[in-house]
């Protein structure tokens, strides 16, 4: 698979950040879930584990966590992922293709 | 627990506890964390606090929460402990309450406990909790959540 479109025009790598209150339990463990989910996509993502505040001046094509950190980011980063279950890898896989696509990112 | 406290997590975890509240939940799961030395007793009002300032959260998954707060909030060590409710409680979390299995953590600083929580989520993914769960007394949960560190 690969990513034809980014936040920037064309990009080889993605800038993801997930999110958490604290940025070092949660969002940790969303980091090791959303690694797995690009390498099975077969996408290049540079995956950051920090807290929601921080995140708010770093630059992102993808914010990962659940809904109530996520939602600020909506209109500010162009593909916002909410998951529940920071465990599944078929929950964020399909959330993150889904916003991808609404985003007009194209994956090929 | 022999070692050092910087390097080998303390570990410790509960079965059977009463709890009827999160908060509960949460205070048992952290004082786990004080009784094995790696956490002041404030750590574990801060553990309460987050979830009470910022939402339910720390529920990573369908019966599982994580809780924790800061370094600087009174963690002594590396520690993970585990407080297996007698019955679930809610946390307020649309999709995964309620919750039985209560994890706490505490690092003395911002990475030491990167590869302890990288192999609790990986035991997670391979069953930890139902393990867990099926753990008869305190000491073999305590054995069963040793297997996390042998897999750092």
């Amino acid at each position: 698979m690969q990513l034809i479109h980014g936040n920037q025009g064309p990009v080889d790598e993605l800038t993801v950040l997930t999110v958490c209150g604290v940025g070092m339990g949660t969002s940790l463990i969303l980091r090791m879930t959303a690694e797995k989910v690009f390498s099975e996509l077969g996408l290049r993502a540079r995956v950051t584990a920090t807290d929601a505040s921080s995140a708010r001046s770093m630059p992102a094509d993808v914010v990962i966590g659940q809904e109530l950190h996520t939602a600020e980011f909506e209109g500010r980063v162009p593909v916002v992922v909410a998951v529940d279950n920071f465990l599944d890898t078929g929950e964020m896989r399909d959330k993150l293709l889904a916003a991808m696509e609404r985003a007009g990112w194209l994956v090929t | 627990m022999a070692g050092d406290l910087k390097t080998t997590p303390a570990v410790s975890a509960r079965v059977r506890v009463a709890a009827g509240s999160w908060p509960a939940a949460v205070r048992a799961a952290g004082r786990g964390l004080v009784d094995a030395g790696a956490a002041e007793d404030r750590y574990v009002e801060r553990c309460v606090a987050n979830v009470e300032a910022d939402g339910p959260y720390i529920v990573v998954a369908p019966g599982i929460a994580l809780a924790h707060a800061r370094p600087e909030d009174g963690a002594l060590g590396l520690g993970v402990s585990v407080a297996l409710l007698d019955a679930p409680v809610p946390f307020g979390h649309d999709a995964n309450d309620p919750v039985d299995v209560v994890f706490a953590f505490c690092s003395p600083d911002r990475d030491s406990h990167v590869g302890l929580l990288g192999s609790l989520a990986r035991q997670l993914v391979s069953g930890l909790a139902d393990r867990l769960r099926a753990a008869a007394d305190d000491e073999a949960a305590t054995g069963v959540l040793k297997e996390v560190i042998a897999d750092v």
